[in-house]
């Protein structure tokens, strides 16, 4: 945990020297917010009742998923891996006595908190502000959503160190990282709500891993999802980050044993 | 501390077939050529020592250093690290080890020294005396604290390294790998560099291995050296030893009180002439330089006289040049 908390005051470190990174991520998350609440509101007034839940809470998903949008879009763990293997910087992250998957879990999470703090609960406070966030259905709902959120980040880090791992082979980051992108931003109900999806894609979305950062927890803050719902949802993400955890290891391991046989 | 037994690491390259058409049968089916690097290596370091070890570029010297670090698996032979095999037990061995790449930096890149440092204390769980101690310790002898709120970035490199040593040196190691330490740090810095070096092999007993290119460096600081050139040992003994061993010649360097013309000795040979002073070079075991002074004075009037013992970096250049010769007679 210790190294975890380094990690995080490193990141405040680094806000001094990435200070455009900071303002551009801040603007661009309020201006997100500002659209996606008009996007409902024009939607609303054209075809009232047509999406499955009250305008409301509409504008409360809506912006809350742009609010925690830096939570997981980061260029984390993929980029340094990419970065570290091919500098074969690598070697001197295995120097430390540190598990390879556990020392990126720790700086990623570092990182992430420093995010929570500087960027994502001012922007949840801009949008209760200005742009018609509502509180939580319940206090419990809130506190659900708060580990949903959790268990999805965690989520959202697994995807990404086994995008890393992949990348290793691949040898090409960018693109691999666009389209996984792309399909996040979609399959995740961030832009719009999967229950919103036709019949198969519906399934699908429900299916794939990603709806575990941003659909579950937004649906359980709005109060969209109770009682049994919530806990199947969150026993998926629980599938899923179990899932991943072994794939990603298992993947790793692989690969850092090429690594240290042919010398990065 | 260190035992090595017969190691030998291989590298597997793809070889790349020509043009287009080859590019693309390379997809399919690749071949592979076994490049070795390190070569059947033997050798033991004991507690306490500080060895240099040197050879030309692509010798195998990083090649061995990273495979007692543990992140390079040999491809045969023993390698045992103050009773632990490093690649089998790569985050047990680096806690007992320190290291330092010259070319490399530990450190974080966009964070000040010191927050660097402790970050190093909480993932090697340093206890905060023992932090403070050495902390203290480095301020000392690195005067760390003139560029410890520096983010690393903005170091000189003479900074960074000294504040990479700190780093590597944090958790008391027993063991400390140096890896080209000092590659394009000025003379000052390597100066300082060097006799932290000195003190913490002798005050700390810390057991340290050398890379370096600079023979300046093996002649100040190292008790011991070890050659290796295209993946062997060739050399390996302390630097009376070799001078004694391949430094077989001399030079008689004679001024003489007026300008001279050239002439040359039965047994010592001309090499250099320059004004009133000329350069004879002569084998040790065959002439005295009694013999050969008094031949000379014989000659003409002598003003001033020296003899040169030969340059421990042309010891190794004729060493590296595979003509180790004209010593290897009289034993290893």
């Amino acid at each position: 945990m210790k190294v975890f908390l380094a990690f995080a005051r490193q990141s405040f470190h680094s806000i001094a020297i990435y200070r455009f990174d900071f303002w551009l991520r801040v603007s661009t998350v309020l201006i997100l917010m500002y659209s996606i609440r008009w996007v409902w509101v024009a939607l609303y007034t054209q075809r009232p009742g047509a999406f499955g839940a009250s305008l409301e809470q509409m504008i409360t998903y809506g912006v809350l998923s742009m609010a925690i949008e830096n939570l997981f879009y980061s260029f984390g763990v993929q980029y340094y891996m990419s970065q570290q293997v091919r500098s074969g910087a690598i070697d001197v992250d295995l120097l430390k006595p540190l598990d390879f998957h556990f020392h990126m879990l720790a700086r990623n999470t570092g990182q992430m908190l420093f995010r929570l703090f500087i960027m994502i609960l001012p922007a949840i406070l801009c949008g209760y502000l200005f742009f018609g966030l509502r509180p939580p259905a319940t206090p419990l709902a809130g506190f659900q959503f708060a580990l949903a959120l959790f268990i999805g980040y965690l989520v959202g880090f697994h995807l990404e160190f086994l995008l890393g791992s992949i990348a290793l082979v691949t040898l090409d980051i960018h693109s691999i990282d666009w389209a996984f992108n792309a399909l996040l931003r979609f399959f995740s109900g961030q832009l719009v709500p999967i229950w919103l999806f036709p019949g198969p894609l519906g399934t699908l979305a429900s299916l794939l891993p990603f709806r575990a950062l941003f659909a579950t927890p937004l649906s359980i803050y709005t109060g969209l999802l109770n009682g049994e719902a919530i806990i199947n949802a969150v026993g998926l993400q629980l599938f899923w980050l179990a899932a991943l955890v072994l794939l990603s290891r298992w993947f790793w391991n692989r690969i850092q044993a090429r690594i240290i046989s042919q010398g990065g | 501390m260190i035992q090595v037994e017969h190691l030998t690491k291989e590298y597997k390259r793809v070889i790349r077939r020509e043009g287009f058409l080859g590019s693309v049968r390379t997809l399919f089916s690749a071949q592979y050529e076994t490049i070795p690097a390190v070569n059947d290596i033997s050798f033991r370091i004991d507690e306490g020592e500080l060895v240099g070890y040197i050879g030309p570029n692509g010798a195998g010297k990083s090649t061995s250093i990273k495979m007692l670090c543990g992140i390079l698996v040999p491809t045969s032979g023993r390698i045992e690290v103050n009773g632990l095999i490093p690649h089998k037990e790569r985050m047990k061995n680096t806690r007992q080890i320190g290291a330092v790449f010259g070319q490399k930096t530990q450190l974080w890149w966009d964070v000040p020294v010191i927050e660097s440092l402790r970050l190093f204390r909480d993932i090697y769980k340093v206890p905060e005396a023992q932090y403070k101690h050495n902390l203290n310790l480095f301020n000392d002898l690195l005067d760390l604290h003139e560029f410890q709120n520096t983010p690393v970035r903005q170091l000189s490199l003479g900074q960074r390294l000294r504040a990479d040593m700190a780093a590597a040196l944090l958790h008391n190691p027993r063991l400390l790998f140096l890896d080209e330490p000092m590659i394009g740090v000025d003379v000052v810095a390597k100066e300082r560099l060097r006799n932290f070096i000195q003190e913490i092999n002798r005050d700390q007993k810390v057991t340290i291995l050398l890379t370096t290119h600079d023979m300046v460096d093996i002649e100040k600081v190292c008790s011991r050296i070890m050659i290796i050139d295209h993946g062997h040992i060739v050399y390996d003994g302390s630097l009376a030893q070799i001078r004694n061993q391949y430094g077989k010649q001399r030079k008689l360097v004679v001024e003489f009180e007026e300008a001279v013309p050239d002439f040359s000795e039965p047994n010592a040979a001309l090499v250099k002439s320059e004004g009133r002073k000329k350069w004879f070079a002569f084998n040790r075991f065959e002439t005295s330089p009694s013999t050969l002074i008094a031949n000379i004075s014989s000659r003409y009037p002598i003003l001033d006289l020296a003899v040169e013992e030969p340059e421990i970096e042309e010891i190794v250049r004729t060493i590296y040049q595979g003509k180790p010769g004209n010593a290897r007679e009289n034993g290893t």
